[in-house]
């Protein structure tokens, strides 16, 4: 496991007030806000930017955090590995005398690094548990991703994800969860899956918290998704676009459906085909784009049939908007 | 802590969030960490709008894109202590953004 470097992540040295601490996770959560950013990585900046403030905010992890760093840095016995090693492991007792709460929502955690959740993850839910000695498990959030037919048929979906369980005695643990996932079929992007019971374990004997799935599409080379509408480029040859066609085109949902390209039809062109998008109260439509694809000219034949349309075309010019 | 413990789940049973399977004002708050009287302030500035909201607080149902808001809403008042009315602004900004981006289309579309 990695250890990690929270006062970096912050941009911040390690002797900052709890002031200048909040200050730059302000300006770095804008930076990385992901309707701002145009880096790529911003969510994942963004996870661990909250994973950092979620430490450093709070006195008591803080602490923690940084009498382990230095126990760590320093090489002692106890300290299994150096500050920054992929091998680090706390040592047992690290965290005794302090005291964990949690700040985050229920979305954060599921994110938050293997580093985080072993050391702050089961000590704050040892506290909660012995603070409210009977409550329901809280909900959980994590996302997932489809492919596009996946969305539109359904299917079994295998997913990886951290989890608390509680062990036979009763005390909590996290354990790494193979989810085997049944998507419905109609399934939108953006929309959330509900699976019940799957979340954090109940405090005594009350029910276990849902897991929330966020599904996002994967993705895909031919269809683009714009909420519920559907894009793809369809191309089509020049005689098609001109003369109009009927073309058969299979759709993510399984059907085949033919597609009246009508006659004169403009490179860019674009066609509705109403409701075809993700299905709902309110379905979504698809639309295609025309691409006009020229066959080569590569053969006699070939290029005696652009030069018979060039003869039979000489009243059209397709710069005459150029000529002042 | 360690990962080495390993389960295996299959879930055979789940329930996307639409309007036939909305949740309820105290699943929202649940599910977005809350009280649900924080939820009938979210409905109140605007930030989320029940399924039909002309019934009574207590029968209020939501669709997931409330979910979303909300999740939206609670970060934004964690992390830069915004105050309600100025997360229903951020959040109307963000809409509209994400509005416009989806006319312009291509890559400029949201997620």
């Amino acid at each position: 496991m990695e250890f990690k470097d929270y006062y970096s992540a912050l941009d911040v040295a390690k002797t900052a007030s709890d002031d200048e601490i909040r200050k730059s996770f302000r300006k770095l959560a804008r930076k990385y806000h992901p309707d701002v950013s145009k880096e790529a990585n911003a969510e994942a900046r963004m996870r661990d930017l909250n994973e950092a403030y979620e430490v450093l905010r709070d006195k008591d992890k803080r602490a923690a955090y940084d009498a382990l760093a230095e126990r760590a840095a320093s090489g002692r016995p106890h300290g299994h590995a150096t500050a920054g090693a992929q091998d680090f492991q706390p040592p047992p007792g690290w965290d005794e005398g302090y005291t964990f709460h949690r700040s985050g929502g229920p979305s954060d955690e599921t994110d938050f690094s293997d580093f985080f959740s072993s050391l702050f993850g089961e000590a704050q839910r040892r506290q909660a548990q012995s603070q409210q000695a009977s409550a329901r498990g809280e909900d959980q959030h994590a996302a997932i991703e489809i492919d596009i037919e996946t969305a539109f048929r359904g299917g079994e979906r295998r997913m990886e994800l951290r989890a608390l369980e509680l062990d036979a005695q009763g005390h909590p643990r996290w354990v790494q969860r193979t989810l085997d996932v049944r998507i419905p079929p109609g399934v939108r992007p953006g929309q959330f899956i509900r699976l019940a019971g799957q979340g954090l374990p109940g405090h005594g004997g009350q029910p276990a918290g849902d897991l929330y799935l966020d599904v996002r599409i994967a993705p895909d080379p031919v269809w683009r998704v714009d909420g519920v509408d559907l894009y793809m480029t369809l191309p089509v040859t020049p005689t098609e676009a001109a003369l109009g066609a009927e073309l058969p085109l299979a759709l993510p949902n399984g059907d085949v459906v033919e597609v009246s390209v009508p006659a004169g039809s403009r490179n860019g062109r674009k066609l509705r085909l109403r409701d075809r998008g993700f299905p709902g109260k309110t379905p979504g439509h698809l639309y295609l784009l025309l691409e006009i694809a020229l066959p080569p000219a590569d053969s006699d034949a070939a290029r005696a049939a652009y030069e018979a349309l060039a003869k039979a075309s000489t009243g059209f010019d397709p710069r005459r908007h150029l000529s002042r | 802590m360690n990962l080495h413990h390993r389960t295996t789940v299959s879930i055979t049973h789940c329930t996307p969030v639409d309007a036939d399977h909305p949740l309820a004002a105290a699943e929202l708050a649940r599910a977005a960490g809350d009280r649900v009287e924080w939820i009938w302030e979210l409905v109140e500035a605007g930030v989320i709008t029940p399924l039909a909201p002309a019934e009574p607080p207590a029968q209020w149902a939501f669709h997931g894109e409330s979910l979303r808001w909300a999740l939206e809403a609670r970060r934004l008042q964690r992390d830069l202590d915004a105050n309600l009315d100025a997360t229903a602004l951020i959040i109307d900004l963000q809409r509209e953004i994400r509005r416009l981006r989806s006319l312009l289309g291509g890559d400029a579309a949201p997620r």
